[in-house]
Formats: structure tokens, sequence, C-alpha cells
């Protein structure tokens, strides 16, 4: 553990973990993102000047229309909520900080250098081209050869993973650290549009995470899944609008929240039906993943199907109406004050009304047949998505004096908002006027060139007023005056209750609701830097007692640095760059025997990349379990339904929900694809003889895996050291059987990645790579093994035993989806 | 509404776009009149109860800080919940209207009453044009020359990426995706003169590479008797190319091998 450096020091912001730096980064590389891709728009609003422009290529027109709009979704929409999310979660629950503050950093990380991925893939021959749908099979190498389109689609999924440790980071957090007294129900509404969220997220982006897996094994190993005709095409369109639905209201909900506290905010009026808003909100969580075939309408999804997923399309409608009803009502007998953070929020319910009527357009089928593909839903989503987004700089007006300590200039601001308000409905209303343009074409109809001027002057009006924002909070952080503790009115949540900007540890007292309105109470135990030798601050009534007893270092001081995040993402950064350009970099001539085959090298470069990423990944990672942090969880919260749990084991879990999904993704994968190929027409490939050995390898590794807590919970060193050895030697039994059964179906059998003997090409594919995935997995659980028995031999785990127990957690999950898989792929 | 749902099932075949043309006007009808009575609403509120610095009714009872979160029930709860009835009302007729005219396109020609298609044609998208093969075997690329006054089948397919074959004028639209075939249909209308050709523009509606933005094509509408002369010439070039084409087929094959043997 090192100390945090001042907030002058470059170094503090490499290392800082702390939950309001973290925010402030990603808020900041969040409006940089939006500059990048607003500089993108621009370009496509040129090209569209006249019908067949050529300000850029075909293909640069393609390229800046994908990475345009999977900037905009993924490293702007997104992040620029969670800059807040991360500041203001933890304040508005009474939290010290998020439950794993390191992760925290680590997502931000992988954000900000996977969109530096995302950025250089432009420069390795050209970036993705595809569109931000990536539809299949424009997305593999036949169609788009590029290596910076892999780089791209590696730039998306090393954000996932970013986003992957955020959701699990999130939910933990507000499962376990809310302050004493906050039910629930009783959570501001800001942290309830973000739980729902992060909820959505766990699972979408998990599918997300999924399908670029198995696109990238298209594109690095070259595995066919999407360029197969059984289904290769539609295959994606159903994973992807799996995820890509709930997206969208994963990029609105931030705002929606935002909304909710500032119509309160600035009304000076309590929620009306607060309850049944929450009601609605989680409604729409669920049902976000019961409307995805209505973005594949037009393909050969049967009838039922899609009515049904008509009716609950239009039906999602309802629980919005609700929200934004409940949103209006607020403001009746209110004293609205018409600031600027009031402003951007009221516009974005103006602009959602909008985007809301016309997307009911889009549920209804035949209407949808001719809107396919047209301005119509162009200008559709960035109502709702970019009007939703409007009240986030609404939040980032309201919450500057908090995170800055400095106001910022409300003429300049109300300036900001008209000219963006009229910007942005120059741009996209004329969109909807000019509808029957198709999406992503430039040589348009000429009678539509009036409507698309007029929209790029817009476009430019629009751009315009974000440089009068940055000026505003650039002059105001440097020569604003200075913000009092709560510059609003009618404000209720906590983050208003301390200084602007907050202290390092947020709180003066441990924060409380017990009685029904914040308190803070005064215990030593709760402000450890007045107090480092207080054991008696353990007696405060009995509840935190047991948690006190099972931390060790129960008195040491919360930590707040630690490089290694910055460092993980780093080496992943590095490792992702170097395969981007791997599979070119290699050409292995197949021979009869595995002696055989030889590889030549024709470029070192990328693998060279590879490997140093790869050692770093591996080195940083075990310097990370290696590091002395300390970030205590609260001695008394509410934890509302998860009581009993400890904090590490509901990460664990709620990681592991995630994984179950990207496990779920390829198993629906492999059945979807033999569906459509015919469920019967394919035989195992394999022998079940090895497949069920290894079954009983694992199962019995799962019971050694046991034994070892068993042990290190009876302090025996010899116990555990011997079932973890056990364990590792099962694991690399499981392997060692695995690699034997490849290696004959690939010599002995003539079955590869992209040929079979037997019949199909793509069950071959399929097969290689679920089982793959399930041994990627193994590996990394014998990585950890391995970690697990140095420690242990070197004496830890005998007085707390519980990286023993979850690592058990991961390694039953790994043997239960091989019991999953054995069926699938041996007997069936 | 009801009634004209069914009224359109036993009054022939509609074109889609007479029926697009319908629901859009009714949704945009009723969406344009929800939005402005909504946006009014809601900006003669703000407006009406702007804080204008006089003093605060006795009623008013702002939130203060640190307090637990309370929603507000009373009669603005009320009016939540009638506003949001009403919503769902016009929710769920909406998706009844719209399934009732979602059937009619999606049975179309083959719906009961009508008579089955004049002609079904096979659409191949490719990068970056479309390929049209009729029932004769004969192709023609980027041109779909059809009779007029006739209903067509059209069975969407590509060869390499995914496409989207849109006709905007007349309404139809259909996904183009390798290994699948997708379904949708048109009708022509009667009364060209001899000579007289009508045309609609075919553009591809999914991004699909580089030449996208110019992968268009055209529908010809021909006067019945010129179109069945053109079918039949076309038909008899092919089966003349088919011949030769076996021959010239086997030179090619020859060629390979002799360039092979070289190698």
């Amino acid at each position: 553990m090192s100390e945090l450096p001042p907030k002058t020091s470059v170094r503090r912001w490499l290392v800082t973990t702390n939950h309001k730096d973290v925010g402030i980064l990603y808020t900041v590389t969040a409006l940089f993102f939006l500059i990048m891709g607003g500089m993108l728009a621009l370009l496509i609003r040129l090209q569209m000047w006249e019908p067949g422009a050529q300000v850029l290529s075909g293909i640069a027109y393609n390229e800046a229309v994908t990475t345009h709009g999977l900037i905009m979704v993924f490293w702007f929409l997104s992040p620029f909520g969670f800059g807040f999310a991360n500041y203001f979660v933890p304040l508005q629950i009474g939290a010290d900080d998020l439950a794993f503050p390191r992760l925290n950093a680590l997502s931000y990380w992988m954000f900000a250098l996977s969109g530096i991925l995302m950025g250089i893939s432009y420069f390795q021959g050209g970036t993705l081209s595809t569109g931000w749908t990536m539809y299949a099979p424009l997305n593999v190498p036949m169609y788009t050869p590029s290596l910076g389109s892999t780089g791209a689609i590696l730039a998306l999924a090393m954000f996932v993973i970013g986003i992957t440790a955020s959701t699990v980071n999130f939910l933990t957090t507000i499962h376990h650290s809310r302050a004493e007294g906050m039910g629930l129900m009783d959570m501001p509404l800001f942290t309830w549009s973000m739980l729902a969220t992060v909820y959505m997220m766990l699972f979408a982006f998990a599918a997300l995470l999924a399908v670029a897996l198995i696109l990238l094994s298209d594109r690095i190993l070259g595995s066919i899944y999407f360029s197969a005709t059984e289904g290769g095409a539609l295959l994606w369109g159903h994973l992807f609008w799996f995820f890509g639905h709930p997206e969208v209201y994963i990029v609105f909900f931030p705002a929606l929240g935002v909304m909710l506290e500032l119509f309160q905010s600035f009304s000076g009026n309590r929620l009306v039906g607060r309850k049944w808003v929450i009601i609605a909100i989680c409604l729409i969580s669920i049902q976000s993943f019961l409307v995805w075939t209505h973005h594949m309408f037009l393909t050969t999804i049967n009838l039922e199907v899609k009515t049904l997923m008509m009716a609950t399309s239009i039906g999602i409608s309802l629980p919005f109406d609700l929200v934004v009803f409940s949103l209006i009502y607020t403001l009746i007998k209110g004293r609205i004050r018409f600031t600027t953070p009031f402003l951007f929020a009221f516009g974005a319910l103006l602009l959602f009304i909008l985007g809301g009527i016309t997307g009911v357009f889009l549920g209804a089928i035949v209407l949808d047949y001719e809107f396919r593909g047209t301005y119509w839903v162009v200008a559709h989503f960035h109502y709702v998505m970019f009007g939703g987004a409007t009240a986030l700089f609404g939040g980032a007006y309201y919450w500057f004096p908090k995170m800055s300590g400095k106001m910022y200039d409300e003429f300049l601001g109300k300036v900001h908002f008209v000219v963006f308000f009229i910007g942005f409905n120059a741009v996209y209303f004329s969109m909807f006027l000019a509808w029957e343009t198709p999406r992503r074409v430039f040589d348009y109809d000429p009678a539509f060139q009036s409507m698309h001027r007029f929209g790029t002057i817009g476009a430019f009006v629009l751009g315009l007023s974000f440089f009068i924002m940055f000026y505003n909070f650039a002059k105001s952080y440097v020569s604003g005056p200075d913000a009092p503790d709560n510059p609003w009115e009618y404000t209720r949540t906590a983050e208003w209750a301390v200084p602007s900007p907050p202290p390092l540890e947020n709180w003066g007292g441990r924060p409380s609701y017990a009685s029904g309105k914040l308190e803070f109470v005064s215990e030593a135990l709760t402000t450890p830097d007045d107090d480092h030798d207080g054991p008696a601050a353990a007696t405060d009534g009995g509840h935190g007692e047991d948690h006190i007893e099972s931390y060790p270092y129960w008195d040491k001081h919360a930590s707040h640095a630690s490089i290694w995040p910055f460092a993980l993402s780093l080496a992943t950064g590095i490792f992702f760059f170097g395969l981007s350009g791997v599979a070119s970099s290699f050409d292995i001539t197949t021979a009869e025997t595995l002696a055989g085959t030889g590889i030549t090298v024709s470029n070192p470069v990328y693998p060279i990349f590879t490997a140093i990423g790869l050692v770093g990944l591996i080195w940083t990672a075990v310097k990370w379990g290696l590091e002395d942090f300390y970030a205590p969880p609260m001695e008394i919260a509410e934890r509302w339904p998860f009581e009993g749990v400890e904090k590490v084991k509901l990460g664990m879990w709620f990681f592991l929900a995630s994984d179950v999904i990207v496990f779920g993704a390829f198993i629906s994968a492999a059945v979807f694809i033999r569906v459509a190929a015919g469920w019967y027409t394919w035989e195992p490939l394999t022998d079940s003889l090895p497949g069920l050995i290894n079954t009983f390898v694992l199962l019995t590794s799962s019971f050694t895996v046991i034994l070892a807590l068993v042990y290190a919970r009876r302090k025996s060193r010899a116990g555990l050291i011997a079932n973890l050895v056990a364990t590792m030697l099962l694991g690399f039994t499981f392997l060692s059987i695995k690699l034997w059964e490849w290696h004959h179906e690939i010599y002995d059998v003539g079955v590869t990645l992209t040929q079979n003997s037997h019949g199909d090409p793509v069950q071959a594919t399929i097969y290689y790579v679920t089982t793959g995935l399930h041994g990627i997995h193994v590996v990394i659980g014998l990585l950890i093994a391995g970690f697990l028995l140095v420690r242990a031999w070197n004496g830890a785990y005998q007085e707390d035993s519980r990286p023993v127990e979850y690592f058990g957690l991961y390694w039953h999950f790994v043997d239960i989806v091989w019991v999953i898989l054995f069926p699938l792929f041996y007997l069936f | 509404m009801i009634a004209s749902v069914l009224l359109q099932q036993t009054d022939g075949l509609r074109a889609q776009a007479e029926i697009f043309n319908e629901i859009f006007s009714v949704f945009l009808g009723l969406g344009t009149l929800i939005g402005i009575i909504v946006v009014s609403y809601m900006l003669w509120n703000a407006y009406k109860y702007r804080d204008d610095g006089s003093e605060p009714k006795e009623s008013f009872d702002p939130p203060v800080l640190g307090e637990l979160p309370t929603g507000k029930g009373g009669p603005k709860a009320k009016k939540l919940f009638l506003s949001f009835g009403l919503s769902a009302i016009v929710v769920i007729s909406l998706v009844v209207y719209a399934y009732g005219l979602l059937l009619v396109v999606e049975e179309g020609p083959e719906a009961p009453g009508v008579e089955s298609a004049d002609m079904e044609v096979e659409v191949v998208g490719y990068q970056f044009g479309w390929e049209f093969q009729y029932p004769n075997g004969v192709t023609t690329q980027n041109t779909l020359y059809v009779p007029e006054d006739s209903a067509i089948e059209l069975r969407v397919t590509s060869r390499d990426v995914w496409h989207t074959f849109g006709v905007p004028d007349l309404r139809i639209k259909s996904d183009s995706i390798p290994g699948q075939y997708s379904e949708t249909w048109f009708t022509t209308e009667g009364g060209l003169d001899a000579g007289e050709e009508q045309t609609y523009e075919i553009e591809c509606f999914e991004l699909c590479g580089s030449g996208h933005s110019y992968m268009n094509g055209e529908i010809v509408v021909m006067d019945d008797t010129e179109f069945n002369d053109w079918y039949d010439e076309q038909a008899a070039a092919l089966e003349e190319e088919n011949d030769s084409g076996a021959a010239s087929g086997n030179a090619t094959a020859t060629g390979n091998a002799t360039a092979e043997g070289e190698a």
C-alpha cells in the first residue's frame, strides 16, 4: 500500500482508488470521447451535405459511422453516467467508498485504455467498418480483413471486461454498504436508477462479452461461427440484440436518475408515486430482456414470436409513461427554478417524450418493416439516447459545485442550454422529416437534400454548444466563486450534507438514518483519522463485532492508492494490441503429425507485444494479489437481502452470475446452430469415454477443493497444501486428457477448427471453441490455485480461509459448466 | 378500429403501401395529438408553478436535506394512475390494431379469398447488387422485370453478407441474409399502354460494405404482352447459352487441368 499523493501530482491520478477521484477521471475521459465521437459525427454530417459527396471514401464513411456509434454508446454515454455514479452513489447511500476500490480503478483504466486501443485501430489498416451493430458475416475477416477491425473488437472486449468489474462492484456496494436505516426503498432515485442499470449491465454485457469472444475466435483463431450459413448471421443478430436492447435502457437510466433527482430539487416537491416509479424502473429492467427481436422483425423469425415481441415492445412504453407522468406531476404546485441543471433535465424530458412516441411507431411491426434501416430509426434513438444524455449534462451542472468546489457561470450555462436545444432539434428533427433516406447511405435521394443540409448546420451548432460548457467549466474551476456545501435549496440527498468537495473519506462521523433522517454518529471507529489506537470503539452495540473479529487488521487505516489497477489494465491493453495482429503474423503449415507442423513468423512485432502483455498480465495480477490493500467493509450497514453474506463472497456470486450468461450464450450458440443445421443430422464428434473420465476427474477436484477449505478452517497447513496440490493435479489431468483428445481429433480423425471429416465443419468449430473457453477457465483456475498454494506454503490462510472458499466457488462453477458441456458434446 | 381490421380481411389484397399509409397516419395523428397534449401540459405547468420570488403558500412543504425519501400521495397520485390507465388503453388498442394489419401483410397473396401469387422470384443480394432468379431459370442483375396487374412474391436471400432489400415507393422490405429465405410481396397496377413502363427504385437498407451507398436497383413494370415476349426471349437465350455453356464448361475444366499439370 502506498500513500495517496496530492491532487496536483500526476501520480495521484494513476494510483488513486478513491471513488471521487475515479468519478472525476470517468467524467473527464468520457467528455474527451464525446469530442472524439462528435468529430466523427460532424464528418458524417459533412458527407450528407449533398447526395454522393466524397468528403470520405465509401469505406472511410463506413468506418466513421461505425466508430461514431461505438464511441458514443460505449465510451461516452455509459462512462459519463458512471462518472456521476462513482462519485455520488457512495455519498447518497452513506458509504465510505465502493466495495472494491482497486477493482473500481481497474474498471476505469480498462475503459480509458480500451478507448485508446479503439483509436489505435484506425492506424492498423483501417478500423471496423460494419456499423456499430457489427452484423455477421460482414464482421468476419473475409469481408473486413483489416487488423484494425480486429483491434476495434478487442477494444470492445476490453471495455466489457472493465464494465463487468464495475457492475460487480456497484451491485456489491449498493447491497452491502448502505448506511444504517437506509432500506432499499429509501435509496435516492439516482442510486435506484444506477442499481437497475448495473443489474441490466451484469447480464446484458455478459452476452456482449460472449458474442465478442466468439467473434474474436472467428477473427483470430479462424473459427467459422458467423460465416456459417447454418444460422450464423441470425445468431449474431440474436446475441447482439439480447445485449443491444437492454443497452438502450442501460445508457438511458443514469440520465433518468438525474432527471428524477433534479425535478425534485428544483421544484421543491417530492416525487409523485415514488414507490410506483421504482416498481416501473424494475419492470423495465426485466422487460428489456424480452423485446430484442423487434430489431429483427424483417428476418425469418416466425409470426408468433414477432407478435409477442411487438406486444412487449409497445408494452414497455407503459412503465415509461408512468415515470414521465410522475415527473410532470411532481412539478405541479412546486416552486420551479429554471437554473441550468433544471433546464437540461426539463429539456431532456421533452426530447425523451418525442423519442418515446416515435419509438412506439417502431414497435408496430408493419411500420417497422418500413422504418427499418432508415433515418426514422436514427432520429428516434438519438432522441432517446442523446436526449437522455441531455439530463446528464444537467447532472454535470448540478454536481459541478460539489465535485470542483466552485460555482459555474449561470449565464453561460443558460446560453449553452439554448444553443444545445436548438442545435439538437435542428439535426435530429430534420432526420424525421427526411426519414425515407436509408441509414448509413450518403448517396441519397436529392429530394431530401435541403433537410439534410439543415441537419448538418444543426449538427455544427450542437457541437459548438459544448465548447460553451467546456469554457464555462474551465473558467469556473480556475476563477469561479467557491461553492457552498449545498448551493441548491431543496436538495435531500446526503452528498449535499458534506463539504464541497467532500473530504477523502467523505464523512465526519458515521452517517446513519436510524432516526428517520440523516445524522452523523461520532464514534471513534468510523473516524480512523483521529483515532489509531482504540479497540474500545468495537463496542458499538454488538452489530459489528463478528465482522471485526474476522478482520485481523481491523484497526488499520483504509487504503486509497494502488498502482496495480493501472498496471494490470496496461498489460491487458498491450496483450490485446498484440492479439489484434497475431493472426496475420503467423503462418501455420499443417502436416500429418504435430511434430511436422511448421510455424513461420512473418512479422514478430505483434507476437512480441502479445507475449509481453501476457507476462505483464500474470505479473501484475500476482502483485495485485500480494498487495496489502485494506478496504474494510462497513461495520454497520443495511444489507437486505444479503445480510449474512460477506462482501467478497457477494461480489463473487455476482461475478459468477455474469459468467453463467457468458457460458449460456456459448451454449445457446451451439444449440441454435445445431437446430438450424438440423439437430439429428449431427452425431457427437468424439468418443464419449475421455469426456466421461474428465467428468469424474473434475467432480473429484470439486471435492478436494472443499477439503482444502475444511483443512484451512482447521488451521492445518499440511492438509490445505495437500488438497490444493490434489486439486491442481486433477486439473492438470483434465487438461492433459483434453489435449490428448484434441491431438487425436486433429491428427488421427481429421477434425480441425474449420474442417470436419464427418460432416458439418461448423460443428467442429463449436466443439473446439466452447470446450476451449471452458479449458481457459480451468487454466485460470489453476493459476489462482498455484497462487494460493505458494501463499499457503508460506503460511497464509490459517487465520482467514476466505480466499480458499472464494476460489472454491469459482472452481465448482467451472465444474458445473463441464457437467453441462459433457452431454452436449459427448453424448447427444 | 376493429371494424376496419375486419373489413381488410375480406376486401381482397391491399398493397403494402396502402396498409402502411393507413397505419402510419393513425400512429402519426395519435402520436402528434398525444405529444402536443403532454408537452403543452408540461410547459404550462412549468410556467404556472415557476418560482417568481413571491412568498411560498402555506401548503408548500419542501423536502429537507437528509430526510429519508417518501413519495407524494394524495390527489396527484390519483391523477398519476388515471393518466397511466388512459395511456394503457391507448397502447393496448394500438397493439391490437397493429396486429390486425400485420396479419394482412404477413399472409399476402396466400391469404384466403385472394388468388395466389402470379409469379415468385428469388432475390439474391451480393456485394454490391441484386440478382433476380425467375421461375424459368432466367436471371437478371439489378433490374427486376415484372408484368402489370399481378401479385409478385419475393424470396430474399444473400450470397455473402447481410443486406436488406427494400423498395421505398412500394413500401416493401426484406432482410437478405445468407442461408435464410425471407419473404415479401407486392402488387403491380394494371392499365399500362404498350411500350409504357413503370419503375421503382430498389435500395439496400443494411450496411454491407464499401459500396453500400451505391447498391441500387430497379423494378420495371411492363405491359403484359411485352413482359411475356421478354420473358420467352430470355428463356430461349438461356437455353442456347446452356447448350454452348456445357461445351465451354468442359473446355474450362480441361484448361484448368492443363494449367495445374504445368504448375
